[in-house]
């Protein structure tokens, strides 16, 4: 390496070098960064050496390997935090309890809920078991660490067409049958082992993340509000008890490896970046820290996850004020031999940081003793924002904490692609039926039964669930909107859960798509009787240096805050994750989003299958001609611009009639309409009911009989009214409510002016539930 | 004994996941259970405070989850320290006709310490049974339908008629219920004539039923077994998730009555409280 001679090795009996930075010309520094795998640009580089020229002294390995972490898009979100701030973080109401590592929420008088989404993309697209699994361990941590205890998780995936000829797979890249079979495998191994349940998420196969599968995980959880802990030291004296699992080499440089695009040699080189979980440390993790906290003898937690060490105690030691002396020969290791550097920025799973005052600590230490979880005193808290590190008693880091965690900010050129605007509308031709394409499109991997990877995650345990992810009569089934928790055993509150993205519609237009999602979260929210409450978000996008790519990100959230903002919804955590693009390609922009709604009783919510012959079928929302990239244009190969857009006072009117109506206990079966329209929401209701409808399209005005069908679009539900009940549907001038025809026989007979749709219900219901058995049962 | 003066044990290590349930339903029902750590029976790393004795308890119940991860063979680990540690003392609980529940892991732990089926005396040497990996070599989480076949033997089902369907769901990966191949039949018999067998799958008909409504492969859709005696009750469905009719899967068709599990859990107390 061309660069040895800047490595000078320390006369220490372990592996210790001074990096000779202030003798590093350009070239230098950018070799300097790539073979310690740090990934800092060469402005970054230059900056960083610039400090230690001031300070008149050389890095060590250690202190440089830090600074790798912190600036890391992962850890600072260089890219992004500007727009950010602008349209997301300044969303607030008195709701709100914290924003860390999680957002905490009210829940009631005495409760809070805490809520978070992340992605484990990279690691996924390498190793899916692995990869999933910790990213489980991870998102459970975020919640933990706040005080909560988790009650849900959530996992929305991204994978290539499930029957994508092997030939054209590009080299270094899974097939995504092996990676959706190895994803669902790890999120069900580790989240059944937890007992945690696994009640939403969602599946999308699109041929743009052929090369990065998409792989987010989120999760809610529920604390007493005197249990809520920050992220934060309480002050100098505390002590920094490590606890849980073992340090060892794997998921070296996770976050870096997070930060860049993937290729064809990920699988060799970066196997290593991906970490091991163990849920049976994780779950006596859980039960130890809970009850330390609840017992009052915690300060503060944060968990262990991008960066490791290097990135949690600075960063719970400045969130309280302060610095801290860390003695990494104190940290439990998987093997000997670890150097320093590696101790420090090794992302081992399973480890949480506690914060504990020293009258406290032998307390603590007993119940971790009791669950046979290591717990390790490894430093303490001073005064001084800087942190210092000492190995075998050398001191190898001394970093003012200012420097370290004050990352760079960028605010990097973004414009959009033209040749998107280029493209010219193609529609469909119109048919005199459409069984076919309804058919056709419960069939889609896109939307056709998840039951497969459903029954694989436990859903129930902790007994909690209300609404389970499955709706339907019992052997019949079709998909929920909601999942519903009734967390608080004294109380018929209850917390709605529920997932939504659309890559689709975020790929044609951003800023449109992005409101699209929210409208959508919202809908499936009150779909089951609650109101929405709060909204975390995971962005992926493609790589930010590239102005397309940010354009999208920006435009996207714009959309999202917009929407958010004038609902009165929060978004109290999220993640960004940038660099999803491989030699295909970037993935196309995907903003996953969990929403989270309360339920005022949940003796009142309704699931999504028809109940009764003869009940009225009502339409919550105005129909409009807006098809672009909505399941049916894609279908069949079509084209249009115009995406869905969002009247959020229209919303604001529907949601108020589905929820009222369903408290008035009015509506006794509500569907929002998404993916495939009218239509497919319809029959899923059909299907899980078993129950046929007979419905006229007349009163939707002059629209194609195929826009009726199959058209996506926003802030619209369908909902069976109890009979003789009708009056009790609210209306509001702002949007608009029709009866459309009733429950009836045992097919689904769908008319304007002329049959449009006329299916038998075991038919439709076979086309449902077969597709993904066929491919992975 | 008052069932406000019922003590209920219920047992846990790493990976026992479904206690606090489980826990809730005896506190629901008035009894007064408590959540141990099998070292704290053991007397391993705990305090005088914390040390507890099996004697103490009028119940014992091994909840559902992966216990230590069940890496070995599910319950495996769990039973090995049980055995290792506290053979005498369980086997004096269970002779003195106290009840012991085990709920899925809970069930699997039963049978691998010998406990049931127990046709050989209270705790047989080695495991007389086994529950292995589901036909389908998934885990499976679905709603499952059981009719009690028990004539009356089990102290856990005395408040079940018999001709009921409960539903009560599933959600294990390790629940087919095997016996050795060249005696299972005269096993499945001998089941049967000791009023062994309590509940069977069965489909939404009340027939016996195959894959998904029995969701392992269990020999004669066998769902949970008893002991001899009656008092020791293992099954792979979960009770203690349907203690309320809102946790049905199906609940907001039939909104009214209670949760079908429910009865399991009084007809231990009733038992707790006429014969103990």
């Amino acid at each position: 390496m061309p660069t040895a001679r800047l490595y000078i090795p320390q006369d220490v009996p372990f592996e210790l070098s001074e990096i000779d930075l202030a003798g590093a010309s350009d070239d230098d520094l950018i070799e300097i960064s790539r073979d310690s795998g740090t990934a800092l640009s060469l402005d970054e580089m230059r900056r960083i050496k610039e400090h230690f020229v001031r300070r008149g002294r050389n890095p060590t390995d250690v202190e440089l390997q830090s600074i790798g972490q912190a600036w890391s898009e992962h850890c600072c979100y260089k890219s992004s935090k500007a727009f950010l701030k602008e349209y997301v973080f300044s969303i607030t109401n008195r709701h709100v309890i914290d924003r860390g590592d999680a957002g905490v929420m009210e829940f009631d008088r005495d409760h809070a809920y805490a809520l978070r989404i992340e992605s484990h993309n990279h690691p996924s697209a390498v190793e899916p078991y692995g990869g999933a699994a910790t990213g489980i361990g991870g998102i459970l941590r975020d919640v933990l660490c706040m005080g909560a205890r988790p009650i849900a998780l959530v996992d929305p995936l991204f994978f290539g067409p499930l029957d994508y000829p092997f030939p054209r797979l590009p080299e270094g890249i899974k097939h995504p049958k092996y990676l959706l079979g190895g994803v669902v495998a790890g999120i069900r191994d580790y989240g059944n082992r937890v007992g945690v349940p696994t009640v939403s998420g969602g599946l999308w196969f699109d041929e743009s993340y052929i090369g990065n599968c998409l792989v987010n995980v989120g999760c809610v959880g529920i604390a007493e509000k005197s249990n809520v802990r920050r992220n934060a030291v309480r002050g100098p004296g505390d002590v920094l008890v490590l606890v849980g699992g073992r340090t060892g080499r794997d998921g070296i440089h996770g976050v870096t490896f997070a930060s860049a695009v993937l290729t064809k040699e990920s699988e060799t080189e970066s196997r290593g970046a991906v970490q091991l979980g163990d849920p049976i440390m994780k779950e006596p993790v859980m039960h130890a820290v809970l009850e330390a906290n609840e017992r009052n003898l915690v300060n503060g937690m944060k968990d262990l996850g991008g960066g490791g060490l290097s990135c949690v105690v600075g960063e719970i030691a400045l969130a309280g004020g302060c610095g801290a002396d860390v003695d990494l020969s104190r940290v439990p290791l998987k093997e000997e031999g670890l150097a320093p550097w590696e101790i420090w920025i090794s992302e081992s799973q399973e480890r949480m940081m506690l914060s504990v005052s020293p009258r406290n600590l032998e307390k603590v230490l007993h119940i971790f003793k009791l669950w046979d979880v290591p717990a390790t005193p490894v430093g303490k808290i001073v005064r001084e924002k800087r942190v210092r590190l000492f190995f075998e008693d050398v001191k190898v880091f001394d970093l003012e904490l200012d420097f370290l965690t004050e990352g760079p900010e960028y605010c990097r050129p973004c414009e959009a692609d033209a040749a998107g605007k280029r493209r010219k509308e193609k529609l469909p031709k119109t048919r005199s039926r459409y069984d076919g394409t309804l058919l056709g499109l419960l069939s889609d991997h896109n939307i056709c039964d998840r039951d497969w990877v459903i029954r694989q995650y436990d859903h129930e345990v902790g007994a909690n669930t209300i609404l389970k992810p499955l709706h339907g009569k019992t052997g019949h089934w079709s998909h929920g909107d909601a999942a519903v928790l009734k967390p608080v055993e004294e109380s018929f509150r209850g917390l709605a859960i529920a997932t939504a993205s659309n890559p689709f519609a975020v790929g044609v237009d951003p800023y449109r798509g992005g409101k699209a999602c929210v409208d959508e979260v919202c809908r499936n929210l009150a779909a089951v009787g609650a109101r929405p409450h709060s909204l975390t978000d995971c962005l992926n996008f493609g790589n930010p240096e590239k102005p397309d790519r940010l354009w999208q990100f920006r435009e996207t959230i714009r959309g999202i805050g917009e929407v958010a903002r004038e609902l009165n919804l929060p978004i109290p955590s999220g993640n960004v994750s940038f660099y999803n693009e491989s030699p295909t390609g970037p993935v196309l922009p995907t903003p996953a989003i969990l929403g989270c709604g309360i339920v005022r009783d949940i003796r009142k919510c309704v699931t999504s299958d028809l109940k009764r012959e003869g009940n009225p079928i009502f339409l919550v929302g105005p129909t409009k001609a807006e098809m672009g990239s909505s399941a049916y244009f894609r279908k069949t190969g079509s084209y249009s611009p115009r995406i869905p857009n969002v009247d959020t006072s229209a919303l604001r009117a529907g949601l108020d009639i589905v929820v009222g109506g369903i408290e008035r206990g009015a509506v006794v079966a509500c569907h929002d309409i998404s993916d495939g329209g009218l239509a497919v929401a319809l029959a899923e209701m059909c299907i899980g009911g078993d129950l046929g409808a007979n419905v006229n399209l007349e009163g939707m005005g002059r629209l194609r009989s195929d826009a009726k069908l199959f058209a996506e679009g926003t802030s619209r539900w369908l909902v069976e009214v109890r009979k003789g009940k009708e009056r009790q549907l609210p209306r509001d001038r702002a949007t608009k409510v029709m009866k459309m025809g009733h429950v009836e026989g045992h097919s689904l007979r769908l008319v304007s002016g002329r049959t449009l749709i006329d299916v038998c219900l075991d038919r439709m219901a076979r086309r449902f539930n077969e597709p993904i058995w066929r491919v992975v049962g | 004994m008052k069932v406000s003066d019922a003590r209920v044990c219920v047992l846990r290590i790493e990976g026992t996941n479904c206690e606090e349930e489980s826990y809730r339903c005896f506190k629901r029902l008035g009894a007064k259970p408590e959540k141990v750590h099998l070292k704290q029976l053991t007397g391993t790393d705990v305090t005088s405070d914390e040390r507890r004795s099996l004697s103490d308890y009028q119940l014992l119940v091994f909840p559902g989850g992966f216990s230590a991860g069940d890496y070995v063979r599910a319950g495996a680990i769990f039973a090995a320290r049980l055995r290792s540690r506290l053979s005498k003392d369980l086997v004096e609980f269970v002779r003195e006709g106290k009840p012991v529940l085990g709920i899925c892991n809970g069930f699997q732990i039963l049978v691998e310490a010998g406990l049931l089926p127990a046709m050989s005396g209270v705790m047989s040497e080695a495991p007389e049974a086994v529950l292995g990996t589901n036909d389908s070599a998934r885990f499976e989480c679905r709603p499952t339908l059981l009719k009690n076949v028990n004539r009356g033997n089990c102290v856990f089902t005395s408040r079940i008629p018999g001709d009921r369907i409960c539903q009560i769901p599933s959600a294990h990966a390790e629940g087919k219920l095997m016996f050795p191949l060249d005696s299972a039949n005269r096993i499945i018999k001998e089941l049967e004539e000791n009023d062994q067998i309590v509940f069977k799958y069965v489909d939404p008909d009340g027939e016996l039923a195959g894959y998904p409504w029995c969701p392992n492969g269990s020999i004669a859709s066998i769902a949970g077994l008893c002991s001899p005696e009656g008092n020791v009750f293992g099954l792979m469905p979960h009770p203690e998730r349907v203690f309320f009719r809102y946790t049905h899967p199906d609940w907001t068709r039939h909104p009214d009555g209670n949760g079908d599990g429910r009865a399991v859990f009084e007809s231990v107390l009733e038992y707790i409280s006429k014969k103990i």
